[in-house]
């Protein structure tokens, strides 16, 4: 590669350009041009793959992409897309406490993100733990698991332990003056009804998805 | 006038302005750092996002990345186990450990604020970074994401070059030097008088040197991967050579290319993060379209009416209340994600589209309650911030700091270089980099 030969003095710097560098030097600048050019259109092409649609590059390719974007160059910018949430999902839990005389008892549900919500009103700063938290919990519970609360492969039984580490973190191991021996999951879907001047009709009852009763893991607190 | 007269190829001289441009863009990429004013508010901008966040989350930081956190450290371990990523939290359960990685964090990102030994500052940063997103990877947000790409990213640029402590620093070398060299006067600075040579850099070797100790101990206890291994013994290797080619061959061939290489790897990041800003916008756009809300112009409506994102519900059903503003708002959106890489062809265009998202992510800042996303954001914006803009809103700073704190900055260059604004400067300014007068040039 033949260095140019109007190059500019550089800015700033006492000696001259690359046309006035030794044979070496200019070897190794042409190399290291070629190895960041490279670096950079492999890069670039990586990540446009990796934030494009599927498509026939990736669905040939889509493993070489993969290893090269994971870890640390994951990325996703459907913001909002393509449709925004259209429903306040809310994660409520109950806890099954054993009394001092033996007995058991049933606590009412608790709205979980009712309580996070409340934190976030007002609050100029709010708290990952109160917007991100249970809400990305959930999430991930949902997108691991099929019909019946069925898990998906080993990422689902992730995902159930993380919500029921959530929820026995803010029960903590004694509720309503027992000690917390199961605790149930349940959320609450509803639709935000359509603009006032959209003559669309959403039915904005709510649902529940209840999940099974899980046994909370007492090593720790020895009862 | 003849009627057959021959219109001249639109291609002619083609060839040689190619040739012309390329040798000219190539002396401009080995030659200068492009864009110091953008990637210096790229660093202080990401930095400053980052610790104000874990200054925020302070009383939280155990429930969100310490050993017994929600996302527990044995949950953390069989994620990492299989994907890989990097954090240092990993290394061991310790309680102690983990207030030492926060801590330190913090301190990383106020060392990139300042522009403090900026290489090494990058680094730690971006260990930082990585090592409590990494730990716990399902609390974070967009804006997580975008530092966490940025952490890298900065690791390989000059962004210290202006507006920091080093360049400060070497604007008041280079004075010293000037003024020893040729009539060898006495330097009765007592604060600069070990610094007799330009290169003498106590401070430098202290910190490299415990910084290769902890390498040292870190790749002996095989902590490391392979990779990360390669990359932080590259870097610190990287600096030693550095240093000895400044201290022993400051004007000679092996500093020029030392330069050029450091050039190259800067601009090379420079135009990722340009295209990186660009996709996220483009992507953001373009799956908007695909959705019916966005198309039938009622999409913004239902973020205001989320309860977890409405911190003001008075403020956010207020402006959810008209139709033909939420409709407005919605398409502006779009048609903003979906233009701006398109409008960098056109710097007017540009700077109208640059205005409008920085204004929109400052709303977000209040409105959806994410101020450390919008900050984040806003920051990779001002990569294509004009030149021109920067440093005048850096002069205006620089002097109302002057003014206000009397002399916050005693500094021998600003006393050496009457006039001079060495404090929010640096280096003089390159010929090359033009310097328009206002936003919209």
């Amino acid at each position: 590669m033949e260095p140019p030969e109007d190059v500019r003095a550089r800015p700033g710097g006492g000696s001259g350009g690359v046309g006035a560098l030794s044979l070496p030097s200019r070897i190794a600048v042409a190399l290291a041009v070629a190895a960041v050019a490279v670096m950079v259109a492999v890069h670039l092409l990586a990540v446009f793959l990796h934030v494009a649609p599927e498509n026939t590059i990736t669905t040939q390719h889509g493993d070489l992409v993969a290893e090269y974007i994971y870890p640390e160059f994951e990325q996703n910018w459907k913001l909002f897309a393509p449709n925004p949430v259209q429903q306040n999902i809310h994660v409520w839990a109950r806890a099954e406490v054993r009394k001092g005389d033996g007995s058991t008892e049933t606590t009412g549900w608790v709205d979980l993100t009712a309580m996070d919500i409340a934190d976030i009103r007002h609050n100029p700063a709010p708290s990952h733990t109160k917007q991100n938290e249970l809400r990305r919990a959930w999430s991930f519970y949902t997108s691991t698991h099929g019909d019946q609360n069925r898990p998906i492969g080993t990422r689902g039984e992730m995902s159930r332990a993380y919500v029921q580490r959530i929820v026995e973190t803010r029960f903590g191991p004694r509720l309503n003056g027992g000690a917390v021996e199961r605790v149930q999951v349940r959320a609450s879907t509803t639709p935000i009804a359509a603009p006032p001047w959209s003559n669309e009709k959403i039915n904005t009852a709510t649902s529940f998805q209840v999940l099974p009763w899980w046994p909370v893991d007492t090593k720790e607190d020895g009862s | 006038m003849s009627e057959r007269s021959i219109v001249p190829s639109p291609f002619a001289g083609l060839g040689r302005a190619l040739g012309k441009g390329i040798s000219g863009g190539l002396a401009r990429l080995t030659g200068t750092a492009i864009g110091r004013y953008q990637t210096a508010v790229v660093r202080m901008g990401f930095s400053l996002a980052w610790m104000l966040f874990l200054l925020r989350e302070w009383p939280h930081r155990q429930e969100l990345y310490g050993p017994d956190g929600v996302w527990s450290w044995d949950m953390a371990h069989q994620l990492i186990a299989d994907n890989h990523a990097f954090s240092v939290l990993m290394w061991t359960r310790g309680q102690l450990w983990f207030e030492v990685v926060y801590a330190g964090a913090i301190v990383a990102s106020a060392m990139l604020l300042l522009g403090w030994r900026t290489r090494t500052a990058s680094l730690l940063f971006m260990i930082g970074v990585l090592s409590l997103q990494n730990r716990s990877v399902f609390v974070g947000d967009g804006g997580d994401n975008v530092i966490h790409l940025m952490a890298i990213y900065l690791v390989l640029t000059r962004c210290g070059q202006v507006w920091s402590l080093d360049s400060r620093r070497r604007a008041r070398i280079a004075e010293n030097s000037r003024e020893d060299g040729p009539q060898d006067s006495q330097d009765d600075d007592p604060e600069d008088g070990s610094e007799r040579g330009p290169q003498r850099d106590t401070t430098g070797i202290v910190l490299w040197s415990v910084l290769g100790a902890a390498l040292v101990l870190v790749t002996a206890l095989g902590l490391l991967s392979w990779g990360w291994a390669v990359i932080f013994w590259g870097f610190w290797l990287a600096q030693a050579v550095w240093w000895a080619v400044n201290r022993y061959a400051p004007d000679r061939e092996p500093r020029t290319v030392l330069d050029i290489f450091a050039n190259l790897a800067h601009n090379g990041t420079l135009l990722v993060i340009i295209v990186e800003v660009c996709l996220i916008y483009a992507t953001a756009g373009w799956y908007k379209i695909q959705g019916n809300r966005w198309q039938d112009g009622t999409a913004l409506y239902y973020p205001l009416h989320l309860d977890d994102f409405s911190p003001w519900p008075e403020l956010s059903h207020a402006m959810a209340s008209s139709g033909l503003m939420v409709m407005v708002i919605t398409y502006g959106t779009v048609i903003v994600q979906v233009a701006f890489p398109f409008t960098l062809f056109n710097r007017r265009v540009k700077n109208v589209l640059l205005a409008l998202m920085m204004v929109e992510h400052a709303s977000i800042a209040v409105v959806l309650g994410l101020p450390f996303f919008s900050l984040a954001m806003i920051t990779a914006d001002a990569v294509f911030l004009p030149t021109g803009f920067l440093r005048w809103v850096g002069d205006r700073v620089s002097r109302r700091v002057r003014r206000m704190g009397g002399r916050t900055v005693p500094e021998a260059a600003a006393e050496a270089a009457p006039g001079a604004d060495a404090g929010a400067q640096g280096q003089p300014e390159p010929s090359a980099d033009p310097a328009p007068s206002n936003l919209v040039g």
